[in-house]
């Protein structure tokens, strides 16, 4: 009977593996929390932690557009954009998967980090209200993994870096790697947090962590690449749009003129 | 909005005439009992009443496959991470390349229990976001005192996504016919010129929106959809139905 059992068990497990493998080799867009995988108290607990930088953002949002009417589409705009980017696909070689950039580096850049989360928040619920990607009762947890945690590792890096004397694109490339590496880091950590049960936190995010490497440690790489593809591209191209950003100096701009 | 929900919204069911606030109300109580429910039962139940909501309202199965697939291969993930990783007594073991793994009862338990409250979260959401318009949707938020500046976001956001998303599409195919994305080390190229290029057209396009809102008498606020008085009827309906799933929660 024992026996019967354990052949039964191992023909699941087989089957299961089969199921992983083949899952893993389709499109996954393993990138946010999904609805209902936290309770309701962690789910909470991360809404609490989001609120006051998202408040944060919308005062500066209001303060701004006091003062320049087009900055409110423009951040509308922007929130799009961030949306557009987190859904396009990007292979990912070593893992056989497709994954895709979280897009929130490229924004703290250009709108400073608190209009970011507000950016990312915007673009994490329409993403959860008609993709199910994400989720409203874990809009908190991504807002703080993705908006919180991606803006600020993107937007401190990229600071520091041009600050010590870095150029545009290396700066914007590092920015875009640890925004995004911050973002799988941080998803790791809340995720094992909501779902260790009685178990240790420590070893169960390690795991999760470990499973996220084959995928996310290319892709942070990918999307360092986009980041500096982008903020050249915008040197190139609208040098005046950087500098109206604060991205760049006027000097600079005439330099590069 | 063809791209997410197909052509749902301009087809009447339903639940097309109920109050947005009445549907996100009923679909957030429906999610915090989902979410801090201890059993599987509750949120399978909220699953299948979802799913057959949503094929009550006429949406085809296979949107529905494809917008569960990614939160099913959480749950697949999370059941996995779980049974492998999480309990005492062991239930089977397997060996993958030569290392053997031992699932335990009380991970694949707690994994169900999780991956039952991701089809079930997941289920109500998808119900309301097949069943409402999202400006809708956006003045019941600011009708719970979401703030406005998060609302007004939203909505430009909404607005443009799609004008960008075919903008995107033009620029991916015309990349993509010139050979852009043969290659790793050209594709990333591409991509990164692709994001700029919409960057730049965001801007573009905030520019010229303003002027044509200003001209129109924009100050600086977007105004939203005004409500209706509730009808007694709906929410009747609502607090019955929440009532009732708030039982069988309870049981």
């Amino acid at each position: 009977m024992n026996q019967k059992i354990r052949n039964g068990f191992s023909s699941v497990s087989l089957c299961l593996c089969g199921a992983l493998l083949f899952l893993d080799a389709a499109p996954a867009y393993a990138m946010h929390i999904s609805e209902g995988i936290l309770p309701f108290d962690w789910a909470a607990l991360w809404f609490a932690v989001a609120a006051p930088f998202v408040a944060v953002g919308l005062k500066r949002l209001n303060a701004l557009s006091r003062d320049d009417l087009s900055f409110k589409p423009l951040v509308g705009l922007m929130a799009a954009v961030v949306f557009i980017i987190s859904c396009m696909p990007i292979p990912v070689p070593t893992a056989g998967t497709c994954s895709h950039p979280c897009g929130t580096g490229i924004a703290a850049i250009l709108v400073g980090p608190f209009v970011s989360v507000l950016i990312s928040s915007v673009a994490l619920l329409i993403q959860a209200l008609f993709l199910s990607h994400g989720g409203l009762t874990t809009l908190g947890a991504n807002t703080v993994s993705m908006g919180v945690v991606g803006s600020f590792a993107g937007w401190f890096t990229f600071r520091t870096l041009r600050r010590a004397g870095a150029g545009l694109a290396t700066a914007a490339f590092i920015a875009g790697i640890l925004a995004d590496w911050a973002t799988y880091a941080a998803t790791s950590g809340i995720l094992a947090a909501g779902i260790r049960g009685n178990d240790p936190f420590w070893p169960l995010c390690l795991k999760i962590m470990v499973a996220f490497v084959p995928t996310q440690l290319p892709l942070g790489i990918l999307e360092g690449a986009m980041t500096a593809g982008m903020v050249t591209l915008l040197q190139k191209k609208r040098p005046d749009l950087l500098a109206k950003m604060r991205v760049i100096t006027e000097r600079e701009v005439a330099n590069h003129a | 909005m063809h791209h997410f929900t197909g052509d749902i919204h301009t087809t009447r069911h339903f639940l097309t005439g109920v109050d947005a606030r009445v549907k996100l109300l009923c679909v957030l109580a429906l999610l915090v009992m989902t979410v801090s429910c201890r059993g599987c039962v509750f949120p399978l139940l909220v699953a299948a009443l979802s799913l057959g909501t949503c094929l009550l309202m006429g949406v085809r199965p296979r949107q529905l496959l494809l917008r569960f697939a990614e939160p099913f291969f959480i749950a697949g993930m999370v059941v996995l991470l779980k049974c492998f990783c999480s309990g005492t007594t062991p239930l089977f073991t397997i060996g993958i390349a030569g290392l053997p793994l031992t699932g335990h009862a009380e991970g694949l338990r707690e994994g169900l229990l999780i991956a039952s409250r991701i089809a079930g979260a997941v289920s109500v959401v998808s119900a309301v976001g097949f069943a409402t318009p999202f400006t809708e949707l956006m003045a019941a938020l600011a009708w719970l005192r979401v703030p406005r500046g998060f609302i007004e976001i939203a909505l430009f956001a909404w607005r443009y996504l799609f004008v960008l998303f075919e903008d995107a599409q033009v620029v991916y195919c015309a990349q993509k016919n010139r050979l852009g994305y043969a290659g790793y080390r050209r594709g990333l190229s591409s991509f990164g010129t692709l994001a700029g290029a919409l960057v730049i057209k965001a801007f573009d396009n905030s520019q010229t929106v303003t002027t044509a809102m200003v001209q129109r008498g924009y100050d600086g606020t977007l105004p939203l959809l005004k409500h209706r008085p509730f009808r007694l009827a709906e929410v009747a309906a609502a607090l019955v139905v929440v009532a009732g799933m708030g039982i069988v929660w309870k049981l």
